[in-house]
């Protein structure tokens, strides 16, 4: 985004670089899809209720399922992943894992070496696009992606703001979807 | 030589102010601490609780060279990196943090040695000697008079004018360096801090050496709005004091309302258990839009900007009382009172009145005119619906709430007849105005939300003031062997994700015999919630500093008395000397006090430097999520980090794997998360086998209760041997240890951090 705006044009939201804006779920498959070691880090917004009763944690986890990426649970959330059936790959709150991703030598939750693309799911979006700053700025080796119904401005690729939530479920379902296909 | 010579000059002269000659302790190696002073000290912390930094912008726009973009590894074009341009700014935070105490300090010494004069001795009654803990161990010296106080300030004032300096384009170039300078400015703001609240205890004579203070009215509901009332808002109480005064003169007293908000509304009720605490800081604008004040006074910090434009917009009067936010009013300290009185009732202008006596006068008196005209009542439910009919759903206002809440959802179903979401939402509204004012169909987001608020009222103690020494000899010991599991220290602001979640933070460790004290909004939001039998926790719990209790301590001033108590620890009950001794000290707290400070609602930047003056302390410090917007945290990786000790006693380095405590300023995104993690951070190294029992158990049933049935996945770390594990959990963590291959390590005599880094101090003297 940089290399496009002149040098004397500023963003309000960060300043010189900000998310790109993806809408289309097969173009956010293909970047998940071509990450090597892509880490899923969940909040706690996904206790939240779907109106149809499902919970969004669910998302999440068919997510993950999809690619086998490992989770990373924040703050109280490894409780509800529990009760789905679902082992979390590590228990970090979010300014830890952030702490640890920041540092190029860390070995990763697999220890097979740092991630490259963590993706951000459930997290408040003050403390969210905080810690996606940190990244931004700090870990030059990685790529971050946020799959909330905001736009996450640090973020390295980022959905719109979502005006309806079935739009952004609909967009969820769709990525999901395309993850399941394979390459 | 020369360097020889200066240093001794300068030596002898700090000796002269802190009246070296009196000997009432040995003067140690840093008596008013200059920034390099402990500068060793801050990088050991830093080393191991190291800088994490989350920008806000890419930028930087401080001087005329930029803007300049610091992404990428990009440097301004005076060499600055992101990281030193955070810690800069994190720095300057903490200077206007300090400054806003100091100089409130400042102000009310003034003002007090104006009426008592510079001899008016410090008494702060039968059960505290150890007056301004503080003030002894920063600068050394033990003040006696208030005149004395002002020596304090003098040299807070000259750090202060350093530390700004050094934040001038082009200067220091390590982020590190800057951390140094931001723990050392917030360490000067303990200092002021405790300067102000001892002038004020002393010179308005508010309550000191006593735990049952009285229970004061809380909530908007409280107020009589029959009698003419009267709104004080900020922090400094020389305006309200007088006010009070004012009416006790003239038999007033019960005639006219006086309620205050923020600080200044605990400073209040400390003088007078008549007046009434109206909320925090996220109640203001809300407040001020019913209309209920008649007049309303500001003084200082915390008080909102707009105050002359809302106090306009439902006709009450309004009187700026202090310099420090004149809002462009004509100055009428010099004018005629009566001549005030006329214009402010006939032409509804509004005045600064820097000079109290005639402020809390025209204050009165306008009152006591305007209020039979004006017509107070709170918004009806059938009238709320009725303005809520406005509300399209357009959402426009979730765009810019901060909390990014479905505000028109909550509105429309208002209109439905339905309050349940916008009730709920006041509870996790922060008052910002923001939501309102974007609204393409003026719908009077605020007004309707006054019928959520309701008019219920809560019981608030009023501040006590320090913890008494007779206390500290009683709880020091429990303390430091961890049979207390900890002292937890809930302060600040109200930017809270739920207003809720401080009373239950409260109920939570008070019920489990940890010590909770709160100062600031957060004693009061501590008050704002009942239990089943409609008891606020101030009722249910005893106010004394010891297990189970719950102690109001004051204002935000009255943070230095947290900090103090830490101290007194250290002093009273270990009988270190504290003078000139603050590296002793604060390895001390750091090792062995089990203490946790909670800014969950923190916003401003005077929060910022009374965390970061705890964590110079070795004082952690729990932040709710909106404070990752302060830009910096403090954060070890325990598995990675250096936990290495002196051991005293043997006189080696034991690398003790224990991460206790595990950070300095961390961040929590729910109250859940946080319960766990408070208790964690209160484990210290030098607990015995039976406090670390009674503060695991602790640990693990509360990950239990709001995390997840299983055990903490870093328990191992903090179980040294078997009799560290609590009894409860026995089978369950045995078979959990030995599953993961754990082995039983060495104890340790004595931790300390001394003799690990570069320090002046000797290992002898943290041997008590
Ligand atoms: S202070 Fe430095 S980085 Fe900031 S605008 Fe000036 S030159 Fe640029
Ligand atoms: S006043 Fe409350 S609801 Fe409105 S924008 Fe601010 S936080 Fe959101
Ligand atoms: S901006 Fe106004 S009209 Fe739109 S949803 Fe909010 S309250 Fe309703």
């Amino acid at each position: 985004m940089s290399a496009v705006i002149p040098r004397h044009r500023v963003n309000v939201l960060t300043g010189i670089k900000s998310a790109k804006l993806i809408e289309d779920p097969v173009e956010y498959a293909n970047l998940i899809k071509k990450a090597k070691r892509p880490l899923l880090v969940v909040g706690p917004l996904l206790l939240a209720s779907t109106p149809d009763g499902k919970i969004l944690m669910e998302y999440a986890l068919n997510i993950a399922k999809a690619c086998n990426i490992p989770i990373c649970a924040t703050a109280q959330t490894k409780g509800k992943i529990v009760e789905l059936g679902v082992q979390p790959d590590c228990v970090y709150d979010v300014v830890e894992i952030v702490n640890a991703l920041k540092d190029p030598d860390w070995k990763g939750v697999k220890k097979e070496g740092n991630h490259d693309l963590v993706m951000f799911f459930g997290i408040r979006s003050d403390l969210g696009n905080q810690g996606l700053s940190t990244l931004k700025h700090f870990a030059p080796h990685l790529k971050t992606m946020t799959l909330c119904k905001h736009y996450f401005p640090h973020a390295s690729y980022s959905v719109p703001n979502f005006k309806k939530d079935e739009k952004w479920l609909e967009f969820l379902e769709g990525l999901i979807a395309n993850l399941r296909k394979g390459d | 030589m020369a360097q020889v010579k200066e240093i001794t000059r300068k030596l002898e002269e700090i000796h002269k102010k802190i009246k070296a000659e009196i000997p009432w302790e040995p003067v140690g190696p840093t008596p008013m601490p200059e920034i390099p002073d402990l500068r060793q000290w801050d990088m050991r912390l830093l080393k191991t609780y190291a800088p994490f930094y989350a920008p806000f912008c890419d930028l930087c726009c401080f001087c005329t060279y930029g803007k300049c973009d610091l992404t990428e590894g990009r440097r301004g074009a005076c060499g600055i990196d992101i990281a030193t341009q955070q810690a800069r700014f994190v720095l300057l935070a903490c200077l206007m943090g300090c400054s806003a105490h100091a100089a409130h300090g400042g102000h009310i010494l003034e003002f007090l040695i104006e009426r008592h004069g510079p001899d008016k001795k410090i008494d702060l009654g039968t059960f505290i000697e150890v007056e301004a803990p503080n003030i002894r161990t920063v600068v050394g010296m033990k003040p006696e008079t208030l005149g004395d106080l002002v020596i304090a300030l003098d040299y807070v004032f000259k750090e202060i004018g350093h530390l700004l300096d050094s934040c001038h384009t082009g200067q220091e170039g390590s982020a590190l360096d800057y951390e140094s300078k931001a723990l050392h400015a917030s360490m000067l703001d303990h200092v002021g801090m405790e300067v102000a609240d001892i002038a004020q205890i002393v010179g308005f004579g508010y309550p000191t050496s006593v735990a049952d203070t009285p229970l004061v009215e809380l909530g908007w509901g409280a107020i009589d709005k029959t009698k003419p009332v009267i709104l004080v808002s900020g922090h400094n109480p020389a305006t309200s004091t007088v006010l009070i005064d004012y009416l006790r003169e003239h038999n007033l007293e019960d005639q006219v309302e006086v309620c205050g908000l923020c600080c200044t509304a605990l400073e209040t009720t400390r003088y007078s258990d008549k007046a009434k605490i109206v909320g925090p800081l996220s109640r203001a604008l809300f407040f001020m839009r019913t209309g209920v004040a008649d007049v309303i006074m500001t003084d200082e910090q915390c008080i909102r900007t707009d105050t002359p434009q809302e106090a306009a917009k439902v006709g009450s009067a309004m009187i700026a009382c202090l310099d420090k936010a004149m809002y462009g009013l004509e100055d009428a300290t010099e004018t005629d009172t009566d001549e005030i009185v006329r214009r402010m009732v006939d032409n509804k202008e509004q005045f600064a009145i820097l000079d109290p006596a005639k402020a809390a006068e025209v204050a009165v008196r306008v009152a006591m005119k305007i209020a039979p005209e004006r017509k107070k009542g709170w918004l009806t439910e059938e009238e709320a619906i009725e303005l809520a009919k406005k509300c399209t759903n357009c959402r426009m206002c979730e765009q810019v709430c901060p909390n990014l809440f479905n505000i028109g959802g909550g509105i429309t179903e208002v209109a439905k007849g339905n309050f349940d979401l916008i009730r709920q939402q006041f509870l996790q509204c922060i008052g910002c105005g923001k939501c309102e004012q974007e609204c393409p169909n003026n719908v009077p987001i605020f007004k309707i939300m006054q019928t959520a608020a309701g008019t219920e009222t809560w019981k608030c103690r009023a501040g006590r003031g320090p913890v008494m020494d007779t206390e500290i000899r009683n709880v020091g010991a429990p303390i430091t062997l961890g049979t207390i599991p900890g002292v937890i220290a809930i302060v600040g602001c109200s930017n809270y994700p739920d207003i809720g979640d401080i009373a239950d933070m409260v109920e939570e460790f008070a019920k489990r015999r940890y010590i909770v004290v709160l100062t600031g909004c957060a004693a009061m939001a501590a008050g704002m919630k009942k239990d089943k039998d409609g008891l606020t926790v101030y009722e249910k719990y005893s106010p004394n500093f010891d297990a189970g209790g719950v102690v109001n301590i004051g204002s935000c001033v009255a943070n230095a008395h947290i900090s103090g108590a830490a101290l007194k620890i250290a002093n009273i009950f270990a009988a270190l000397p504290l003078r000139g001794n603050y590296e002793v000290m604060a390895d001390y707290v750091l090792n062995r006090v089990g203490a946790c400070g909670v800014a969950w609602g923190a916003y401003s930047q005077k929060a910022a430097s009374i965390g970061t003056g705890f964590n110079r302390l070795g004082v952690p410090v729990v932040l709710g999520p909106h404070s990752s917007k302060y830009r910096r945290l403090y954060l070890s990786r325990k598995e990675e980090d250096d936990w290495k000790v002196m051991d005293a006693r043997k006189r080696e380095i034991v690398d003790t794997v224990e991460p206790a405590p595990e950070h300095l300023a961390y961040v929590c995104e729910t109250k859940e998360k946080a319960m766990p993690m408070i208790a964690k951070l209160c484990i210290r190294r030098n607990d015995t086998p039976q406090g670390r029992a009674i503060k695991l158990n602790h640990y693990v049933s509360l990950y239990k209760k709001y995390i997840s049935p299983g055990l903490p996945e870093d328990l191992h770390l903090f179980v040294r041997r078997d009799a560290d594990i609590p009894l409860v959990y026995k089978k369950e963590v045995r078979e959990y240890l030995q599953k993961i291959g754990w082995k039983p390590r060495e104890p340790i005599g004595l931790p300390t951090l001394i003799g690990t880094y570069p320090t002046k101090v000797p290992i002898d003297a943290v041997i008590h």
